[in-house]
C-alpha cells in the first residue's frame, strides 16, 4: 500500500539513499529502504525506547509506567497460561509476548498520518508466521521426538493414504489463512483510509474507519497471539 | 480481563479464522494437483491430478473446520454437567 506521505521515505530521500517505487525494489539497498522495512524497523526501536524510558529501572514500589507494564506482561502470561499450561509459557512467553506487542504497535501506527503499517505488507506477516509454522513443528518433535508423525497419519493404518495428504493440506492451510488474515485486514484498513481520505478527507470521512481501525488492530493481534499459542499447545500435545 | 471479553476472543480466534482455513485448504488442494499435472507430468495426465488435488482439498478443508467444532465440544459437554 503506498501512501502519499511516508516521513521515514522523505528523509531517507533527502539523505540520497535509493527509495524503490514499487512495493519491492530492485538493489538489495533499495529493499532495505522499502517503507515496510523502515517502519519495522521504526517499531522497533520505538518498542525498545519507549519501554526502556517508560520502566527506567525496576522498582519495588511500581511508578506509573511500571504499573502499566506490569499490567501488560502479567496479562499476557496468564493469558497464555491459561491456554497453553505454565512450563510451556515460561519457555516460549518471550517470543509470543514479542509477537503480540510488535503486532499490536505495528497495527496502530499505521493509523497516525505518515507512518505506514509494517503488517500490510505480506512479507512481514509472512515472516512472522514462517517462525511461528516452523516452531509449532520444532515443539511438536522436541515434546514427542520422531513419533510426532503420528500426529499426521490418523488413527488406523488404512485410513493413511487419506488422512496424510488432508493433514499436510491443513497444515500448509494454517500457514496460509494466518499470514493471508492479518495482511488482508491491516491492508484493507488502510486502503479505505487512504480513499475515504482522497475522496471527503476534508469532511473526516475517515474518522468512524479509523475508530473501527483501531479495533481490527487489537482484534487481529489478538486472534494472531491467541492462534499461536493455540498451535503451540496442539503441537505438544498426544495424537488424537 | 473480565470474563466476558476473554470469551469473545476465544470465539473470535477459533471461529473467525474458518472462513479463511477453509478457503486456504482448498486453494493449497487445487494448487498442488494443477502444479502435479501441468509441472511433474507436463499435462500429460491433466484433468485427473487437478480433480484429486482439489477433492484432497475440500477434505482438508472440512476437515479443520470439524475439528474447531470437535475442539468445543468436550468443553460444552462439561460445562453442561456442572451447570
Amino acid at each position: 500500500m503506498e501512501h502519499p506521505i511516508l516521513f521515514i521515505s522523505i528523509i531517507l530521500e533527502k539523505l540520497g539513499l535509493p527509495i524503490p517505487h514499487g512495493p519491492v525494489g530492485h538493489t538489495f539497498i533499495e529493499q532495505l529502504c522499502a517503507p515496510y522495512m523502515t517502519y519495522t524497523w521504526f517499531v522497533m526501536v520505538f518498542l525498545l525506547f519507549v519501554v526502556k524510558l517508560t520502566l527506567g529501572d525496576l522498582e519495588i514500589v511500581p511508578g506509573k509506567g511500571q504499573n502499566f507494564w506490569e499490567i501488560v506482561i502479567g496479562g499476557l502470561d496468564s493469558f497464555f497460561a491459561e491456554n497453553m499450561g505454565r512450563e510451556m509459557t515460561d519457555k516460549l512467553f518471550p517470543m509470543i509476548a514479542t509477537f503480540g506487542l510488535y503486532i499490536v504497535v505495528a497495527n496502530l501506527i499505521g493509523l497516525i498520518p505518515g507512518f505506514m503499517s509494517p503488517t500490510s505488507s505480506i512479507n512481514t506477516t509472512l515472516a512472522l508466521t514462517l517462525i511461528v509454522w516452523v516452531t509449532h513443528h520444532i515443539i511438536g518433535f522436541r515434546a514427542h521426538g520422531l513419533n510426532y508423525y503420528k500426529h499426521f497419519i490418523g488413527p488406523v493404518w488404512w485410513l493413511i493414504p487419506l488422512l496424510l495428504p488432508i493433514e499436510i493440506i491443513s497444515n500448509l492451510a494454517r500457514m496460509l489463512s494466518l499470514s493471508i488474515r492479518l495482511f488482508g485486514n491491516i491492508m484493507a484498513k488502510e486502503t479505505l483510509l487512504a480513499i475515504l481520505f482522497m475522496l471527503a478527507g476534508a469532511f473526516f470521512a475517515p474518522l468512524p474507519i479509523m475508530i473501527l481501525g483501531v479495533l481490527v488492530s487489537l482484534v487481529q493481534a489478538m486472534v494472531f497471539v491467541l492462534l499461536t499459542v493455540v498451535y503451540f499447545s496442539q503441537a505438544a500435545e498426544h495424537a488424537h | 480481563m473480565s470474563d466476558i471479553k476473554r470469551e469473545f476472543v476465544h470465539l473470535l480466534a477459533n471461529y473467525g479464522h474458518i472462513g479463511f482455513t477453509f478457503a486456504a485448504a482448498i486453494i493449497i488442494g487445487l494448487g498442488g494437483g494443477i502444479y502435479l499435472d501441468q509441472k511433474i507430468f507436463d499435462g500429460r495426465t491433466a484433468p485427473w491430478f487437478t480433480f484429486i488435488g482439489l477433492a484432497f482439498g475440500i477434505a482438508a478443508a472440512y476437515k479443520s473446520l470439524f475439528e474447531i467444532l470437535w475442539l468445543n465440544k468436550k468443553k460444552d459437554e462439561k460445562s453442561d454437567k456442572e451447570g
